[in-house]
C-alpha cells in the first residue's frame, strides 16, 4: 500500500486497487478507470443507440462504482460486479425513456438461435449497429438475455415486466434480426450481381 | 470465429479520453459534499437534539415558575381580599367597641345613678349597642341590659359579670317548670294553645 503512490509504474494488487480507490486515491482511480472503461465502454455501446448516451452511461456507471465500492463484498469476480452496475445503469436509462407495456401472452413465431447463426460471421461494430437498430425494448431483452444471460424472470425483475412480455420481446427482436440479416444478405449478393 | 455471443460479451471500445476528467471533477464535488456533509449532518443533527432538550427543559422550568408565581400571586389576592375584608368589618367592629367601651366606661366610672345615665347616654344614640361578647365577637344587646351589666359590677370591661349573668339565667331556665325541656315541651306547646284558645 506504501508504494500506491508509485502506482503508475506498477499495477497494484485487485485487493490494494479497491482499497485505495475506496480511500478516494484518484491516481489508483484513474487506473481502475482504465483497466475497465474499454470493456464497460462497450456494454453501453450495447444498450445504447448512440455514443452520446454510451458516453453518459460510462461516466454515470463509474461514478456508482467508486460511490459504491465500499459495498462489494468480493464474492463474485469483481468485473462481474462492475459489469452488474453497467447493466443496471443501462436499464434505468433505458425505463426512463421507455416504457414497456406488458402483453398478453401470444404465441409468438419461434426463431431459433442457430438462425442467428449469420451474426457469428460479421464483425463485432456491423453486429452492435444491426442491434442498435431494433427498437428500445427489444435491444435491451435481446441484450440481457442473449448476451448477458439473464433469465426470463430475471429480466422481467429487473424491468418491471411479466416474464411473458420478456418472451415476447426477445421473439419479435429475433425476427426482426433475422429479417435484418436477410435483406443485408440479398443486398451483398445483389451487389456482389451487379459487380 | 468465436460465436458472437460471446464476442459481443467481451466486446471493447475506446471511449473518449474527456470521461475521465468529468468523472474525476465529479469525483471531487463529491469529495466535498462527502467530506462536509456527514461530519456537518452529525454535528448539527447532535446540535438539533441538544437545543430541543434545552429549549424543553428551559420551556418546563419557565412554564412551573410561571404557574407557581400565579398560584401564589392567586392565593396572595384571595388572603389579601379576606384580611382587608376582616380588616375593615374588624376596623367597623372594634369602633364600634370602642365607642360603644366609652359610653359603658362613663357609665361606670360617673357617681350619678347609673341606670338611669346609660339609659339617657345609650338613648341618644341608638336603641341598641354593640360590645364584645365572651369569645371576642360582636354581640348586639339593648340599652336595658347594658344597665343591667353596669349597675351589676363596676368592672370593666363587664365580660367575667356577662358571664356570670349568662350562667344565672341557664340556671333559672333549667330549674323552671315552664322551660322547654325534652319532656315538658309538649306540654308547654298544649298549655300555650290552650291559652291562645281562650
Amino acid at each position: 500500500m506504501n508504494n500506491l503512490s508509485d502506482a503508475s509504474n506498477h499495477t497494484p494488487s485487485e485487493p490494494d486497487l479497491i482499497q485505495a480507490c475506496i480511500a478516494g486515491n484518484r491516481q489508483m482511480q484513474e487506473i481502475l478507470y482504465n483497466k475497465y472503461s474499454s470493456k464497460m465502454y462497450g456494454v453501453c455501446l450495447r444498450y445504447c443507440g448512440n455514443t452520446e448516451d454510451a458516453n453518459d452511461l460510462l461516466q454515470e456507471g463509474f461514478i456508482k462504482i467508486f460511490k459504491n465500492l465500499g459495498k462489494f463484498r468480493g464474492d463474485g469476480s469483481f468485473e462481474g460486479w462492475i459489469r452488474r452496475i453497467f447493466v443496471n445503469t443501462s436499464i434505468e436509462h433505458f425505463r426512463k425513456k421507455v416504457k414497456l407495456y406488458n402483453v398478453s401472452e401470444v404465441q409468438e413465431n419461434t426463431i431459433e438461435d442457430t438462425d442467428l447463426n449469420v451474426l457469428d460471421s460479421l464483425a463485432e461494430k456491423d453486429i452492435i449497429a444491426l442491434i442498435n437498430e431494433l427498437s428500445p425494448g427489444y435491444k435491451t431483452v435481446f441484450n440481457m438475455h442473449v448476451i448477458e444471460g439473464y433469465s426470463h424472470k430475471e429480466i422481467a425483475e429487473l424491468l418491471g415486466i411479466t416474464e411473458g412480455t420478456s418472451k415476447s420481446q426477445l421473439a419479435r427482436a429475433k425476427g426482426v434480426l433475422k429479417k435484418s440479416l436477410e435483406n443485408r444478405s440479398n443486398k451483398k449478393s445483389n451487389d456482389t450481381i451487379n459487380l | 470465429m468465436q460465436n458472437f455471443k460471446d464476442r459481443l460479451f467481451n466486446y471493447e471500445a475506446n471511449p473518449p479520453e474527456s470521461i475521465w476528467d468529468s468523472i474525476a471533477s465529479e469525483l471531487d464535488s463529491g469529495d466535498q459534499k462527502v467530506m462536509q456533509m456527514p461530519g456537518l449532518r452529525k454535528r448539527s443533527r447532535f446540535l438539533f437534539y441538544s437545543l430541543t432538550a434545552a429549549a424543553s427543559l428551559i420551556i418546563i422550568f419557565l412554564s412551573s415558575l410561571f404557574f407557581e408565581k400565579t398560584a401564589k400571586k392567586s392565593a396572595d389576592q384571595a388572603t389579601t381580599l379576606v384580611n382587608k375584608n376582616y380588616d375593615n368589618r374588624s376596623t367597623v367592629v372594634r369602633a364600634k367597641d370602642s365607642l360603644n367601651n366609652i359610653t359603658l366606661e362613663g357609665i361606670i366610672k360617673s357617681s350619678k345613678n347609673k341606670s338611669a345615665l346609660a339609659q339617657t347616654q345609650i338613648g341618644k344614640q341608638k336603641k341598641y349597642i354593640t360590645i364584645a361578647g365572651p369569645g371576642g365577637q360582636p354581640v348586639k344587646i339593648s340599652s336595658k341590659v347594658a344597665t343591667l351589666i353596669v349597675s351589676a359590677d363596676n368592672d370593666y370591661p363587664p365580660k367575667a359579670i356577662w358571664d356570670k349573668r349568662i350562667n344565672k339565667w341557664k340556671q333559672i331556665m333549667l330549674s323552671s317548670t315552664l322551660s322547654p325541656t325534652a319532656t315538658n315541651l309538649l306540654d308547654i306547646a298544649e298549655l300555650s294553645s290552650m291559652r291562645g284558645d281562650n
